[in-house]
């Protein structure tokens, strides 16, 4: 927990007036000095080194970990990484974007459930793109290109690929012992409950062409289908979020005034208690390794917002709004 | 007689383009207008969006909203067409095809991109607009200068030479008169 990054810190860092300033301050932390010299966008490239260094940390504690605990860990997080490369993937391929810039925006890690990125990027269309899963973990992404045809659009396959990698989660939850799966499954629910409710909520703007709730919500936790569908039926959102249990009521009230990047903040900031509480619950063994890896995906997350926000030149206080840590 | 027909014509052009730059005048002055008052709204809706988008980039990351803003496939088409004001050409931007935010856009950019949307008619009328005043302005400088010098300049030179023949016209039948008096008054004095 040494080398992460503290709260003050973390608004330290958020402050710096600029990005040179940012870089000379992250370099007395665990981060080192890392360079921004790059033919391309210094942001992009800076998030591919918040990433490798989160992807170190994890790999580290990974190999430390006892088996069941780093087999989880693994395919925990290289599950995840995997699900965003193939939606990146996908969505390339979609909208004929070239093969360089598809691969250039792929997270650097080894590929985990497929041979390779190159061979699926390579395919001639997004179609052909996901028919290249079949024989692998996500061949039952293949099925969801019926409903992609039926209505021009990829969120039936990026739908199926959430799922699908939630599914997975939850089954290799199955490796850890019943007591340490608890703090797993909160973070995994919370989150997919919120995203759901993201999506219904957008649904609403679409209402005349809304497609059914069973289909873009095959599995709900805290928030139930009954209620995702009256979100989307209901003209004002309010009465529905404040008809939600804590903590959804609160994570979702910046909804009301259109705000949704704050609500994945909250939702960071939830995630982040979770792993507190769990920790503090149980303060050896598999709790304080996965809060140890969520703080510091949190911590990573919250960085590549700061790398941006200063490389555009956005002030202190409209970047620490949406960061998870300092707040 | 040619010059004085010639002097008609330019005064008749001259009315022409006094009333040609009293239209662009008026057209100015409406355009300005609705600069002012549209411009101050565009900015308050630019900061607006601006913010959209920052929290888009914040939340998600560049590489994601890259990643997400390019399945985009139906793009702005626009087409940029001349209109014209009293002569003047000024560019008259045809929107052919908005591009459709469908679902593929998560929420928070879905949310931004739409702020965006919204912003973008106004931006392109804006400029249109003020395509247009610039070139009425520039217009009506050189309207206001032909028109000075043609009331300042050449309208009373030519007056001067008209005058100038006149008077010189006028001088020549009073000499010509004298003249054939006194050659009357020479005959007359003769015949006695």
């Amino acid at each position: 927990m040494a080398d992460l990054l503290t709260p003050e810190q973390m608004r330290t860092l958020a402050q710096q007036e600029t990005l040179e300033g940012f870089v000379e301050q992250l370099a007395g932390t665990s981060y080192g000095r890392i360079s921004t010299e790059t033919d391309g966008d210094v942001s992009l490239a800076l998030e591919k080194v918040f990433y490798q260094k989160f992807i170190e940390r994890m790999m580290g504690i990974v190999d430390l970990a006892p088996t069941n605990i780093g087999d989880f860990l693994q395919s925990y997080y290289y599950l995840r990484f995997e699900a965003i490369n193939l939606k990146r993937i996908i969505r390339g391929k979609y909208s004929g974007l070239p093969t360089s810039q598809i691969i250039e925006s792929l997270i650097p890690i080894t590929p985990y459930r497929v041979e390779s990125y190159e061979e699926i990027v390579g395919a001639e269309t997004f179609q052909d793109a996901v028919r290249r899963l079949e024989g692998t973990q996500y061949e039952p992404l293949v099925s969801s290109l019926e409903l992609s045809e039926k209505y021009d659009a990829l969120w039936p396959v990026e739908i199926a690929l959430n799922y699908l990698s939630a599914r997975v989660v939850f089954k290799s939850l199955e490796r850890l012992p019943q007591s340490d799966r608890g703090l797993v499954r909160r973070i995994v629910q919370a989150e997919a409950d919120v995203e759901n409710f993201l999506v219904a909520a957008k649904q609403r703007s679409a209402r005349e062409k809304a497609h059914s709730p069973e289909e873009m919500f095959p599995t709900t936790y805290g928030i139930s289908l009954d209620m995702l569908r009256e979100a989307i039926e209901a003209d004002d959102l309010t009465a529905v979020i404040q008809g939600l249990n804590p903590p959804y009521n609160e994570i979702l009230t910046p909804l009301y005034e259109g705000d949704v990047a704050l609500i994945r903040s909250r939702l960071r900031q939830h995630v982040y208690d979770i792993a507190r509480r769990g920790r503090a619950a149980n303060d050896f063994g598999f709790n304080v390794i996965m809060a140890y890896l969520v703080f510091s995906e949190i911590e990573k997350d919250d960085l590549v917002g700061i790398a941006w926000g200063k490389t555009q030149g956005i002030a202190a206080e409209d970047i620490l709004k949406y960061l998870a840590i300092p707040n | 007689m040619e010059m004085k027909r010639r002097i008609g014509f330019i005064e008749r052009g001259t009315e022409f383009l006094k009333l040609k730059r009293d239209h662009l005048a008026k057209e100015l002055t409406t355009s300005i207008d609705i600069l002012k008052g549209r411009r101050g709204r565009l900015l308050e809706e630019l900061r607006v969006a601006y913010r959209a988008v920052t929290a888009a980039y914040i939340s998600l990351g560049p590489t994601e909203v890259q990643s997400q803003a390019k399945s985009i496939k139906s793009r702005l088409e626009l087409e940029v067409l001349p209109r014209s004001v009293m002569g003047v050409r000024y560019p008259y931007i045809k929107v052919e095809k908005q591009p459709k935010i469908t679902g593929e856009l998560d929420i928070t950019l879905s949310e931004a991109a739409e702020k965006v949307l919204s912003v973008l008619d106004d931006i392109l009328q804006l400029a249109e607009y003020e395509s247009r005043a610039e070139r009425i302005a520039d217009e009506l400088g050189k309207t206001n200068r032909k028109v000075n010098a043609l009331e300042n300049t050449i309208i009373p030179s030519y007056r001067g030479i008209i005058k100038f023949i006149e008077d010189k016209l006028d001088e020549e039948s009073l000499e010509e008169l004298v003249r054939m008096k006194l050659i009357g008054g020479a005959l007359a004095r003769r015949r006695e």
